[in-house]
């Protein structure tokens, strides 16, 4: 069987059938369903105290008007999480590498926060397109300059958060590769690769949960800029 | 970025009344003179009379 290096970032299909949905859906699977006792199971107790302290690092910066976004950020961070751990399990298809879906989850999303800064304060929102304090002649520069990096965020959302996954992926699947060719050939250089593979999977380990908190946090910042 | 800025002890007059980097209102007003003048910018050049040059007759 060939197989090229970026055969793990084809979107699955099975007979002709596309399963980027069900590659979606399924993590969903995996969280406990609530039930309605009042003391719950370890699991379901681990999993609420999670999302409370998601939700409350989330909130806590931003006003009362602003905790109405609860619900989706907390729920985008969840989905991220959970795609992003099971996609370091080998032969899973991560749907984050693929920009398509993360330009498709931060455009709308940076949108969002973009036109409720311009419908509830708009002056405030085009006031913040000049920085406080700046000289004259830089004015115009200055306000280019800021609508440029206004209109970069969803682009730098979306592109970073790929970037990261599919580089992460890529090279683990680089540095195994050459684990398995060194193997026969000099052992001490394949284990010492090997060692190298263990300490890169816990940093991607680290690297999926984080990219996901920063991609929701860096959309909780533009919030509380426009609400 | 979040909380308002400390304009409010400014006392500006004339054109700086309105035009300002330091008052919300004023750098709302830049902004927005920016952008019109880029957009007449554009206007300008798109809706201004294209010169005819004559038709060249080949000898």
């Amino acid at each position: 069987m060939n197989l090229s290096f970026f055969d793990q970032f084809m979107s699955p299909h099975l007979m002709g059938i596309p399963l980027t949905l069900l590659s979606l859906l399924l993590p969903t699977l995996l969280l406990p369903a609530p039930n309605n006792r009042w003391v719950t199971n370890r699991l379901s107790t681990l999993q609420l105290w999670l999302l409370n302290t998601i939700t409350k690092q989330l909130m806590t910066p931003l006003n009362k008007k602003a905790h109405k976004w609860a619900l989706i950020l907390t729920s985008l961070m969840t989905m991220l999480l959970a795609i992003n751990l099971l996609g370091l399990l080998p032969y899973t298809f991560t749907p984050t590498t693929q920009l398509s879906m993360n330009m498709a989850l931060a455009f709308p999303l940076w949108l969002a926060t973009l036109l409720t800064g311009l419908r509830n304060q708009p002056s405030i929102s085009i006031g913040h397109l000049l920085p406080e304090g700046t000289p004259t002649p830089l004015i115009p520069a200055l306000i280019l300059i800021e609508t440029t990096s206004l209109l970069i965020r969803p682009l730098a959302l979306g592109v970073r958060l790929t970037a990261n996954l599919t580089a992460g992926h890529l090279l683990i699947q680089l540095i195994s590769t050459a684990v398995m060719a060194l193997l026969p050939i000099m052992p001490v250089m394949s284990t010492l690769t090997a060692m190298i593979l263990f300490l890169l999977t816990i940093l991607e380990i680290a690297v999926a949960m984080i990219q996901a908190y920063v991609f929701v946090l860096l959309l909780t910042l533009y919030l509380q800029e426009n609400i | 970025m979040a909380g308002h800025d400390s304009g409010s002890q400014h006392q500006f007059t004339g054109f700086q009344k309105y035009f300002n980097s330091y008052t919300i209102t004023g750098r709302r007003n830049y902004v927005i003179a920016t952008y019109t003048s880029i957009a007449m910018l554009i206007l300008y050049f798109k809706l201004r009379p294209k010169k005819k040059t004559p038709a060249v007759a080949d000898k």
